[in-house]
């Protein structure tokens, strides 16, 4: 019976298989109305200055209004769109992080890190769809169903005390969003399991397959993210349903043979490297649900400036001709695999050079041949990322653990130089910041403290601060916001925000575990909403189709995070309260017990109740016996 | 004789044999009892927070992936891990977890659920996920979803002492603390068996307050005993699993799910010398031989499977098990009082009622009595009997008073 029925669901199943190909092939010819769910998966693979190795991996699941086939999914994660249903969540970004990222050497101002640069811990906000009283209840339970999802304690952000309301400063601005960090939570494998389990290949098959456990979590920097838009409850009259983009953001130190092998003069030689031997695995095809599977290869403004590759006036021809001699056997540098298409950025107004990617199709390849990338540097080549306009760091000033005080400086970059000699012929050029800075609750911030340096010179505040707002923390109840627009001249080398605080204490059961580690105070957020970080790749009709590079061309301001701040709070000793009152109740019983022993003792009164009442147990059980025997003899006399 | 017999005392002798019918009908009509072995849950436990207790979060794993391999889905498991070893810094294996120097077994593979960790592993979590008290925010997965049928294994480790276990080195479990929570379990019928396994220093001691029915304890040491741990891993840095445990998983390394090895086997499998500690098992609670039961049962989602011939046979052989036990009332004169004193129970009950018991109660009341008393478990139904026992005092004194 087995045997007869095992080639019909072998036939079905090829049958539905071969349905599903043709069927998300001709997908995106069906007409706008009938959309049907699509998956993307792509890799993203760019070599960074100081040796290292970005991966990012971008995949994409969208579905159409459920309107047009009810709860229904094939591909889209069903947990997903019961969430988005169920919460009316408009909009969401979850985002789990370890390490820091380097924005002086691995770039600021392209668009993977302003947007999937984020903070140590776990980072989510949300954007609601309910009324504004609805609004803490959703967010609440959709910080329980997320913590229950993704197996991390993110319902800690559920007390009123960890999350915010941003006003205006934060990116999707809007009154129904809410805003929480929970900085100390670890990140690790059981995160990533149910991340990729929403990817309808899971990690079995396609670009995913990349993703071991141990050679991902060995990196510098790992960053998962996920994202959905849905809009489906809009008003307005577009209509696409939800879109879940996933990212997985990795910088991972190559580590061939050869690097070891080199001489000391040769140490700075970029490391060659392969997808086996950062990943240990192969792609061995791709995930047959995917609409498009495909790797790039991203050389950097300041790689391909390095390189003297053409640029602007020449380059167009180039990329038409696709000549090989020029691109993947060129003399730096050696690609073990030819690009099936080449990419070249469109100008930008703010760099001189161009990037280039080089895009590999990952449908040719199969089990018998998988495709893995290396490449091979022939020669040394060093360059420096594209950095944001001023670099922002944050510190904590002060001693002991009374007061303190936190300072965020801003430092200009070499960006900011170039930027300033292209503006330097109308006098009055300006830098717009934005600066998003919440505080727990215990960390007691003095807002009427703020001051601004610039240029290390005190200044007055309403000079360079165009708009503030501030909500102050409430004990146990909200954590302290504060949102600042600077404007600062485009000639400024530094600048300085610095606000003083004093620190709170806790109750004493809500001291965590460890709390001899200190207190995190989560990252600030600084914007420069007047800088675009994207990235417009050659007009291609293949490009629309791409939802990487397409996300690249979006214009998202840039976005950098600071460092966490670890403030040490005085923490008591609690063993106290046990030790104090047990000393307390030993004194006091030998002190009142002996005392009243010798007040009311009377020695003589004693012994005789003592005495009387011996007398008085000895009389008792003979008494009784008597009875019971006198009884039973009774009895007995009756009965005979 | 006349005499002896006065009309006060024949009364109290009547009333006796009625208060034991009603305390023996309350006792059996325990729904519990008669529950079925419906599914396994395993709630799983690391308290110790803090690198150098590397081996509680590797006791925990072995444990985890035991119970996983021997049939327990992730869903019906609760684990509970209080700190991150995986991917701590301190780490030199990331996202890997080892129980033994030889690193053959990566304890954290590529499927770990973890439902509390970090600060969420609290006594006030641990209580609430076994008496199922939470916020109704709570996801499924956070919930101990057992029902009067499960098998339950609650396995913790971390550093404990006389009748407590240290939380994440702040808060302590203590054995009153675990015997009330079982207790509110029983009384919720959220478990059928239970098996509490502790690795701490003097685990015994945790024990000594349990009193619900359906409890089976084993703990890795007794009182006034250290646990010690197995041995240590020079590259990990630090010891990397306990020594009951290692030896707990050398059991079951041996076993597919398919074995029928018994609990009495695993607990003699414990030697005291390797142990460096007396294994201590506390079975007064369980009723069931130890011989006869297969670890599977609490360690493996093994069902036992019951061969019917029609759809749905099983139901309809309850029912007519249920019609059998109102025949045999009825047949029975001596039961019409009996009988009221059921219509007042709960309809639902009344299926549950032992036949055999009943007709032994009908014929010799003392017999019955006696029987019921050595099972007696429960405490309600003790004092039943404590209160029966009163009386014959009650008279005697009466009738020499007067």
């Amino acid at each position: 019976m087995v045997l007869l029925q095992r080639p019909h669901i072998l036939l079905l199943l090829i049958d539905t298989h071969q349905f599903l190909q043709c069927w998300i092939a001709f997908g995106s010819a069906n007409e706008e109305g009938q959309q049907q769910e699509e998956f993307s998966e792509e890799l993203l693979v760019k070599p960074l200055p100081d040796h290292k190795l970005l991966a990012h991996f971008h995949f994409q699941s969208s579905a159409p209004p459920s309107t047009s086939n009810g709860c229904h999914h094939h591909l889209f994660p069903k947990a997903i769109s019961q969430l988005v249903q169920k919460f009316r969540v408009k909009e969401m970004e979850l985002s789990f992080t370890q390490g820091r990222w380097n924005y002086e050497s691995w770039g600021g101002f392209d668009p993977i890190s302003s947007s999937n640069a984020k903070p140590p811990g776990v980072e989510l906000w949300a954007v609601f769809d309910v009324p504004q009283h609805h609004i803490d209840a959703s967010w609440k339970n959709l910080t329980h169903t997320l913590s229950g999802l993704f197996c991390a304690s993110i319902n800690f952000l559920e007390s009123t005390a960890t999350y915010s309301t941003p006003e205006w400063s934060f990116p999707p601005a809007s009154g129904n969003v809410r805003y929480g960090t929970f900085p100390c939570e670890a990140v690790c494998t059981e995160n990533l399991t149910p991340w990729l389990r929403l990817l309808p290949c899971r990690d079995k098959a396609g670009i995913a397959l990349l993703l071991d456990r141990p050679s991902l979590y060995r990196g510098f920097y790992h960053s998962q993210r996920l994202h959905l838009t849905s809009t489906e409850s809009s008003s307005e009259g577009i209509d696409s349903g939800i879109i879940l983009e996933q990212t997985l953001t990795v910088v991972l130190q190559p580590n061939s043979e050869r690097a070891i092998e080199v001489h000391a003069s040769e140490k700075h030689v970029q490391p060659s490297w392969s997808l086996s031997s950062i990943f240990g695995k192969q792609v061995s095809g791709r995930c047959v649900l995917a609409k498009s599977s495909s790797v790039y290869l991203l050389l950097d403004r300041g790689l391909v400036a390095e390189l003297k590759f053409p640029n602007k006036e020449n380059g167009k021809s180039a990329a038409n001709g696709l000549t090989s001699e020029n691109f993947w056997s060129n003399p730096s540098f050696e690609l073990s695999v030819n690009p099936d298409r080449i990419f070249l950025e469109e100008s930008s107004s703010h760099s001189k050079s161009l990037s280039i990617l080089y895009m590999f199709q990952v449908e040719k390849y199969s089990e018998s041949e998988p495709f893995d990338i290396g490449l091979m540097w022939k020669v040394p080549v060093a360059w420096l990322c594209q950095q944001t306009p001023l670099h922002a760091s944050r510190f904590l000033m002060g001693s002991g653990n009374e007061r303190g005080a936190i300072a965020i400086s801003l430092k200009s970059t070499q960006f900011t130089e170039g930027f300033m000699s292209a503006n330097s012929k109308d006098g009055s050029c300006e830098l717009r910041v934005d600066v998003f800075q919440v505080v727990p609750w215990y960390v007691k911030v003095y807002f009427h403290s703020l001051r601004v340096f610039v240029d290390q010179q005190p200044r007055a505040v309403s000079d360079f601060i165009e708009k503030i707002h501030v909500s102050p923390s409430k004990d146990k109840m909200s954590p302290g916001v504060m949102e600042v627009v600077l404007k600062l001249p485009c000639r400024v080398n530094t600048a300085a925000l610095t606000i003083e605080f004093d620190k709170g204490f806790l109750r004493i059961d809500e001291y965590p575990p460890d709390a001899n580690q200190g207190f995190d105070i989560p990252s600030a957020i600084i914007s420069f909403p007047n800088f675009h970080a994207s990235m417009v790749f050659l007009e291609d009709d293949s490009l629309n189709r791409s939802p990487l590079l397409s996300k690249f061309q979006d214009k998202c301001p840039v976005m950098s995070y600071t460092e966490v701040l670890l403030v040490p709070l005085t923490t008591p000793d609690f063993s106290m309260p046990y030790n104090v009152s047990t000393i307390k109740c030993t004194v006091f019983a030998l002190y009142f017990g002996s005392l009243l022993n010798v007040l009311q003792r009377r020695v003589a009164e004693e012994e005789r109740f003592l005495k009387a009442k011996a007398a008085k147990k000895t009389g008792r059980l003979p008494l009784l016996l008597s009875k019971l025997s006198a009884k039973l003899r009774g009895s007995g006399i009756n009965q005979d | 004789m006349e005499t002896f017999i006065n009309p006060k005392s024949l009364f109290h002798l009547l009333l006796l044999p009625c208060l034991l019918l009603y305390s023996s009908i309350a006792y059996n009509s325990s729904p519990v009892e008669a529950a079925m072995h419906t599914n396994n849950w395993a709630v799983l436990v690391c308290t110790s927070r803090f690198w150098f207790n590397y081996r509680h979060m590797a006791n925990t794993l072995s444990l985890y992936r035991t119970v996983k391999r021997l049939g327990i889905p992730d869903e019906r498991i609760i684990l509970m891990l209080a700190d991150d070893m995986a991917c701590n810094t301190r780490n030199k294996y990331p996202a890997q977890v080892f129980n033994n120097e030889n690193h053959r077994l990566n304890l954290y593979g590529d499927n770990v659920e973890v439902d509390y960790r970090g600060y969420e592993v609290t006594v006030e979590n641990f209580l609430r996920v076994l008496t199922g008290r939470h916020e109704t925010a709570v996801p499924r997965s956070k919930r101990l979803l057992s029902d009067e049928g499960s098998h339950i294994l609650l396995y913790m480790t971390g550093h404990g002492g006389d009748e407590f276990l240290k939380f994440q080195d702040s808060e302590e479990l203590q054995s009153h603390d675990l015997a009330d929570a079982v207790k509110q379990m029983k009384e919720k019928h959220r478990f059928k068996e239970l098996l509490i396994m502790v690795d701490t220093c003097q685990a015994a001691t945790l024990f000594n307050q349990l009193q619900s029915p359906g409890v089976l304890a084993i703990g890795s040491s007794m009182k006034g005993e250290n646990s010690y741990s197995h041995h240590l891993d020079s590259d990990v840095g630090v010891s990397v699993v306990d020594r009951f445990t290692y030896y707990t998983l050398a059991f079951f390394e041996r076993l597919n799910i398919y074995d029928n090895a018994s609990l009495s086997s695993l607990f003699s499998s414990y030697n005291p010398s390797l142990l460096m500690s007396t294994a201590y098992y506390r079975k007064d609670l369980y009723k069931r031989r130890l011989e006869e039961v297969p670890v599977t049962n609490f360690f493996g989602s093994v069902m036992e499977t019951i061969h019917t011939d029609a759809a749905y046979k099983a139901l309809s052989r309850r029912n007519s098990g249920r019609f059998e036990d109102e025949m045999s009332l009825d047949q029975s004169v001596h039961h019409i009082k009996r009988r009221m004193l059921i219509k007042v129970n709960d309809g639902d009950e009344i299926h549950d009622i032992n036949p055999e018991g009943e007709e032994g109660a009908s014929k010799c009341p003392w017999s019955t009595f006696r029987k019921k008393f050595q099972k007696a478990e429960n405490v309600d139904s003790l004092l039943n009997y404590g209160l029966v026992a009163m009386i014959p005092l009650l008279v005697i004194s009466t009738w020499l008073v007067q």
